[in-house]
């Protein structure tokens, strides 16, 4: 079947949909997507609508509901599906669903073998072990049993305590979690039991699994990811440089994504920065290469403050920064590249056509997160009315996100206040952080709640964090 | 403070309009196939000691091979039938029927009461959990084995997967009604659950007497 003849359901919402929708659009692909009663006035909907026509879009009950999903992409004629990021993007059973139903389907990441191997963070850090890559120590699988997870606890502060570490951290955390989501830290032994049963139960309301992984807290890390990009034969893999997310919030969730990863030409390191990128690149190829790697995936990686890495997981998907690395990328000395469209176009089975020599990096790129958030109050969600929602035009910076610049938008309480993604680009790290600052300040956001209080955002932690990036 | 409310009038106001229409929609996406009902059919709902049986098919929804069977979650009688949807791919939320359902004398009284206990309500848009504590207790013994007091930490606020504990507020009594349901969505200013403080035991009591005398049940 020829490329150009498919139908990809969008089986996501927000930005994320948005993008993938305008990558179909570009590959000449038609589409369908899906929007919950929560999401009717998402601008997702609205583009589909005004793209593909009043049928481009079909009203579920749930974006977690696979029965849903195929429902619709069976009557709509789908031939593929993308996930997106989050949802179904890194459910193996989801995928080998999709690939393996009597009406079968292809679907949009990797194939569902991989995301088992690689998907859960347990199965990764074995396999890396086995390839000598390095791993944060801790537990190498879900722990289940309480006495089980305060004995490697234990060994945990026994062994920062012979490392010469003064303040030793184990982090406890939901292994069914993400995003920075159901962790925390404990301090001694003694608040273990507590914190243990806290994240326990937590895990099991949020993800109706109990299983809960124990592991050594690096301090003063930089957090770094490789973007890996292969095609469907898994010998066609190639990487889109690195990216810092060191900028998080108290949650550990990602605010600001810059590619590269570090810029040794620019910020002096205590370590050989552009020698331990390409190591961690390096790792993550191999560890692709091993596994047969055949879709977009991205390595994460923890970096300490003598330069030693640690691979932490892989997130065997799109993930929300994939721009910042586009923004830096060249292939065969073209910019433009984008990242979800070479996802959908090699998922579909066509063959890379390039090789690393083929690809080049120029410049450095900032992304932001808006998010709807109170950085002095822990980043607690704001909910309540967008009324306004302005951003500059500027040929070094783009937007994507899914609130309506044109009415009043209510963010609905079911999903993250994520408002939108804004990413900048400059010749070098000094440009880029000046048009970032810049772009910031030319923003306007404005809204208020139920109850009448002024709109929440991050923009200016955003603005302020960006003074450090990339230092180390 | 003693609350005084007039049981009579409360009950001749809903006299007035004993029932509700209640719109059953397709929960989710499938082709719809009707059952042999039709406009002015008698329904009934849940029943069963355990609420384990179900009331009058309704249509059933397919999708993925599967039949989701949609039935009655309340008893009275049809009112509208939308026909014209039989044998269509329907979206989650499409209406199917209208079912007019007559108010039974517990649904009176816990309309009653909702004006005579104390409602604490949710302070935002989330799912709400009793704490792990609690939760054990209103299932093992009910609600009304739990003692409330100003300060008690009884539930976890859940909203964009962030968690945060929720005191209690109001005066010291026994949760009489619980108003939310697990892992649903509670909207700002709705009841979470309705404390009897100690001195409105009797005016309690006195509305459940009424109701179950005045109140008479219609098919």
């Amino acid at each position: 079947m020829s490329t150009k003849k498919h139908k990809v359901l969008v089986a996501n919402r927000g930005e994320i949909a948005i993008r993938i929708i305008q990558a179909c659009v570009s590959l000449g692909l038609d589409f369908v997507c899906v929007y919950t009663r929560a999401d009717e006035a998402s601008g997702h909907l609205a583009l589909a609508r005004s793209l593909g026509g009043p049928n481009a879009a079909y009203r579920v009950s749930s974006y977690h509901d696979a029965n849903e999903i195929l429902a619709v992409a069976d009557h709509a004629g789908a031939t593929a599906v993308h996930p997106g990021y989050g949802f179904f993007a890194e459910d193996f059973r989801f995928a080998r669903r999709v690939a393996e139903r009597e009406r079968s389907l292809i679907f949009i990441g990797p194939s569902w073998r991989i995301i088992r191997s690689l998907g859960d963070k347990i199965n990764t850090k074995r396999l890396a072990r086995s390839l000598s890559i390095p791993t944060v120590p801790g537990s190498d699988r879900p722990v289940y049993d309480e006495l089980e997870a305060e004995e490697i606890a234990e060994t945990l502060f026994a062994f920062q305590a012979e490392q010469g570490i003064s303040n030793s951290v184990v982090l406890v955390k939901a292994s069914a979690g993400g995003g920075g989501m159901g962790i925390e830290e404990i301090y001694d032994i003694e608040q273990f039991k507590t914190v243990y049963r806290r994240i326990r139960n937590y895990a099991k309301r949020q993800f109706h699994d109990e299983g809960v992984l124990i592991e050594q807290r690096i301090f003063d890390f930089n957090h770094l990811e490789v973007q890996i990009v292969a095609d469907r034969t898994g010998t066609g893999i190639v990487h889109f440089g690195t990216r810092n997310c060191t900028i998080q919030s108290t949650g550990r969730q990602k605010r600001v994504e810059i590619a590269p990863g570090f810029r040794p030409q620019e910020v002096d390191y205590a370590f050989d920065a552009e020698k331990l990128m390409e190591d961690i690149v390096g790792y993550s190829l191999a560890m692709a290469r091993e596994v047969g790697y055949d879709n977009v995936g991205t390595w994460e990686w923890i970096v300490s403050p003598t330069g030693q890495p640690f691979l932490m997981e892989v997130n065997t998907r799109i993930q929300v920064e994939n721009g910042v690395s586009a923004a830096i990328s060249r292939v065969r000395g073209q910019g433009g590249v984008n990242i979800i469209a070479e996802q959908i176009r090699l998922g579909l089975g066509e063959p890379m056509g390039y090789d690393q020599s083929n690809i080049t990096f120029d410049g450095v790129g900032i992304e932001y997160r808006i998010i709807a958030e109170d950085p002095a109050n822990r980043f607690t969600p704001w909910v309540g009315r967008i009324d306004q929602f302005l951003a500059p035009t500027l040929p070094y910076a783009s937007l994507h996100t899914h609130i309506p610049m044109d009415e009043p938008y209510e963010i609905p309480t079911e999903y993250d206040p994520n408002l939108a993604l804004a990413i900048v680009w400059g010749k070098d790290l000094a440009e880029a952080k000046k048009r970032g600052v810049d772009y910031l300040d030319e923003l306007t956001l404005s809204g208020a709640d139920g109850t009448g209080t002024e709109l929440k955002s991050n923009v200016r932690f955003l603005r302020d964090k960006t003074s450090t990036i990339l230092q180390f | 403070m003693l609350l005084v409310i007039d049981v009579k009038a409360l009950l001749e106001n809903i006299k007035a309009a004993p029932y509700e229409e209640i719109v059953v929609a397709a929960p989710h996406t499938g082709t719809v196939t009707f059952a042999g009902i039709e406009t002015g059919a008698h329904v009934t709902g849940i029943t069963g000691a355990f609420g384990e049986k179900p009331g009058t098919l309704l249509a059933k929804l397919t999708r993925e091979n599967n039949d989701k069977p949609l039935f009655a979650n309340a008893k009275g009688v049809v009112g509208v039938v939308h026909r014209e949807l039989e044998g269509r791919f329907v979206e989650a939320g499409t209406p199917l029927v209208v079912i007019r359902h007559y108010l039974s004398k517990d649904e009176v009284i816990a309309n009653i009461l909702q004006k005579v206990l104390y409602l604490f309500c949710a302070p935002e848009r989330a799912k709400y959990y009793f704490i792990p504590s609690i939760d054990k207790k209103v299932k093992a013994s009910g609600p009304r084995s739990v003692t409330v007091k100003p300060g008690l930490e009884l539930f976890i606020v859940s909203r964009m997967k962030r968690e945060k504990p929720l005191l209690y507020e109001g005066p010291e009594g026994i949760i009489y009604a619980v108003y939310f349901q697990h892992d649903q969505n509670v909207d700002q200013g709705a009841p979470l659950v309705g404390v009897c403080p100690a001195d409105q035991t009797d005016l309690i009591q006195d509305v459940v007497n009424r109701v179950r005398t005045d109140w008479e049940e219609k098919e």
